[in-house]
């Protein structure tokens, strides 16, 4: 029973001692330069999606060995965790393959899907961007008011009562309940008890996440919350304080990984096999009961560009053949709201993800560092373009086609992606919905998929 | 010369083990070790550009960093008989408190190295006094903070306040960076440079230690 957290704790500390550097600069890049050549896999920038059943494998059995032999390092104590395959195999044949979310008539069916799967993915709407106090609960209430939302985690926010929120003092504890409050509230508004929130993103430390533990106003045990990973394959024990907390407090856990493109994983072949790894990592080292995956370029810190969505791609198409294991697949985009280019990158990340076999988490835009900078408009549309692919029996080779001829409109423009505009200046903060001409440019843009083939089901 | 050039050639392949072999043999061959050191400089120096374009990624930037140790390794003795090495600074790097994402400053301060600083890496969610008491143990020119979240930002603006308060400010310079901070956010705390990447952070580096030297 390796994956519950006492054996975790155990191993953490009594596991092989090692120096950080030594894990993170030699084991990892290493083993992974040697997994990549082992299984063959390859990169090919033509097909952004492709439609290679053996090479999604092979990136499965490259994640799975390298998981195996290299472990994973806990920064406080330095030393190595280890598991077997017996271990892996026991963890995820007892993993389900579903979870039943939120309460009441919002509760939702959160669940594994298939490579190609009819079934539309389930949609998380959140653009993980900080937004003026002020303005926050009208965010939050225009995230709740989409349609197409099965689960929520931002807003978020940097500032409580007009002071910067600083990680590990009180402004971070009241700014973390202050964001619970807001969601819940905005929740009641929009007349969405119930709803599945995944939250809340403002609190990063262990004692914030602890703090907004409350079935009142804050997370309650039907919500879901996150434990991240540190640099590649890397926990603390903060991170373990949380896993602890949610399992005793009844959450579910999603785990938090994002492989960064470039770094210590190398290109897009070591990218798609560390990201299939995390979830692994996820589920024997905090019982995570689902993967939320964001893996991002160095340079852009996006994943909708063409080998971040083959990146994408290869990691969901692994997993979802491999497992049955609840993911998502979380877009970061370059440019900001109020451009068609963040509503063709969307379109890009949704399709690629939906077809994949991911459930999706939209979106993050303007390359995440923007404040004001997301609107629910663009996780619309990506989610709507997630349903219209399932619904219609979309294939990799169709997605594949469309996402090139996305790709063709955006690609060249990312290392310069305009930053768009403010959540004020593209929606009516009072009424919390969005004002007439950004509603045109969606529906334009939304004509403009529907030509390239995506039926949308309204 | 042919040797330095396969030298150059197991730097930029990251072999450790032929770097090692062609640094003795030039040693015994009482090769110019200065000459070859500046040869092998502007090796990492095409190294780092080819990161930054992305023709190649951080494992062989790594790999590469490592046969250069091993290079340096063997040399050190032998330099050490000669003149002192060229003191270019010292830079004490760490990631703001609170902040456990450490790849920003991790490249930041692989290529400070690689760019001949000494760098003095504190890791990651360091106390903001604990980078002062640092930086004036080892005569630091510069603390540069890495902040990955919005919540480690005020770590940085923490630091310029304490350094003010101990009437230190104009003893060391500060550069900020990491995915959500700003020029615009750097000059509002009074930061003394701000970078978007690492390669940006050596230039800064480089024009805020140049200003140093002009001022001495």
């Amino acid at each position: 029973m390796a994956y519950r957290m006492w054996e975790i704790m155990e191993r953490s500390a009594t596991g092989p001692f090692m120096e950080e550097a030594e894990f993170l600069n030699k084991r990892i890049p290493r083993k992974m330069r040697d997994v990549v050549k082992k299984y063959g896999i390859t990169y090919d920038p033509a097909h952004p999606v492709p439609a290679d059943d053996g090479l999604a494998d092979a990136v499965w059995q490259a994640a799975r060995e390298f998981f195996v032999e290299v472990g994973v390092y806990n920064q406080d104590t330095h030393r190595v965790m280890y598991f077997s395959e017996d271990e892996v195999d026991e963890a995820l044949y007892t993993a389900p393959s579903s979870y039943r979310v939120g309460e009441g008539r919002d509760a939702r069916v959160f669940g594994w899907r298939a490579v190609e799967d009819p079934r539309p993915p389930f949609c998380i709407f959140s653009p993980d961007i900080t937004y003026d106090e002020v303005d926050h609960l009208s965010a939050c209430l225009a995230y709740m008011k989409e349609p197409l939302l099965d689960a929520i985690c931002s807003p978020l926010l940097e500032e409580f009562m007009g002071r910067p929120i600083q990680s590990r003092t009180p402004w971070e504890i009241g700014g973390s309940m202050e964001h619970a409050m807001n969601l819940r509230h905005a929740a009641r508004l929009a007349g969405m008890p119930g709803v599945f929130m995944i939250a809340v993103g403002t609190a990063e430390t262990d004692v914030a996440q602890i703090a907004v533990s409350d079935a009142a106003w804050g997370v309650r045990p039907s919500d879901g919350r996150l434990v991240g990973s540190i640099t590649e394959m890397m926990t603390n024990n903060a991170m373990l304080n949380k896993g602890a907390h949610y399992q005793m407090y009844g959450s579910l856990s999603g785990n938090l990984a994002g492989t960064i493109y470039g770094a210590y994983s190398g290109g897009a072949e070591g990218t798609a096999v560390m990201q299939t790894a995390y979830h692994l990592k996820g589920l024997l080292v905090h019982s995570a009961n689902f993967e939320q995956n964001f893996p991002f370029h160095l340079k852009y810190g996006s994943n909708s560009g063409r080998e971040m969505l083959w990146v994408v791609s290869m990691f969901s198409q692994a997993v979802a053949r491999n497992t049955h294991l609840v993911m998502d697949s979380n877009g970061f985009m370059n440019a900001g709201p109020g451009t068609d280019m963040l509503f063709y990158e969307t379109a890009a990340h949704a399709l690629t993800s939906t077809v994949s076999g991911a459930n999706l988490w939209e979106s993050a835009p303007a390359r995440n560092k923007h404040h004001n900078h997301g609107t629910p408009l663009e996780a619309r549309l990506g989610c709507e373009v997630g349903h219209a692919a399932a619904r219609q029996g979309m294939t990799r080779a169709q997605a594949d086609e469309i996402v090139n001829a996305l790709l063709s409109k955006y690609e060249e423009r990312i290392p310069d992606a305009p930053v768009g505009q403010p959540f004020q200046e593209l929606y009516d903060v009072r009424k919390a919905v969005p004002k007439p001409e950004y509603l045109d440019r969606y529906k334009r843009v939304k004509e403009e998929l529907h030509g390239m083939g995506v039926e949308f089901p309204y | 010369m042919e040797q330095v050039q396969r030298l150059r050639t197991a730097l930029a392949e990251g072999d450790e083990d032929t770097s090692t072999d062609l640094a003795r043999a030039l040693v015994e061959q009482g090769a110019d070790l200065p000459a070859v050191i500046a040869e092998l400089a502007l090796e990492m120096e095409d190294v780092g550009r080819r990161f930054e374009r992305m023709d190649i990624f951080l494992p062989e930037v790594l790999f590469s960093a490592d046969a250069m140790k091993a290079a340096m390794a063997v040399f050190g003795p032998e330099l050490a008989k000669g003149a002192a090495r060229e003191r270019k600074g010292t830079v004490v790097v760490g990631t703001a408190r609170g902040d456990m994402h450490q790849i920003g400053k991790d490249l930041v301060a692989l290529f400070l190295g690689i760019a001949g600083y000494e760098v003095v890496d504190m890791g990651a969610d360091v106390d903001p006094l604990e980078f002062i008491h640092r930086a004036e143990e080892t005569k630091a020119e510069i603390i540069g903070i890495s902040s990955l979240m919005t919540t480690t930002m005020p770590g940085a603006t923490e630091v310029i306040d304490i350094l003010k308060d101990k009437g230190l400010r104009d003893r060391v310079k500060i550069i900020v960076g990491g995915a959500p901070t700003s020029q615009e956010w750097a000059d509002k705390i009074g930061a003394d440079g701000w970078a978007e990447d690492s390669s940006g952070a050596v230039d800064v580096v480089k024009e805020l230690t140049a200003t140093e030297s002009g001022r001495a």
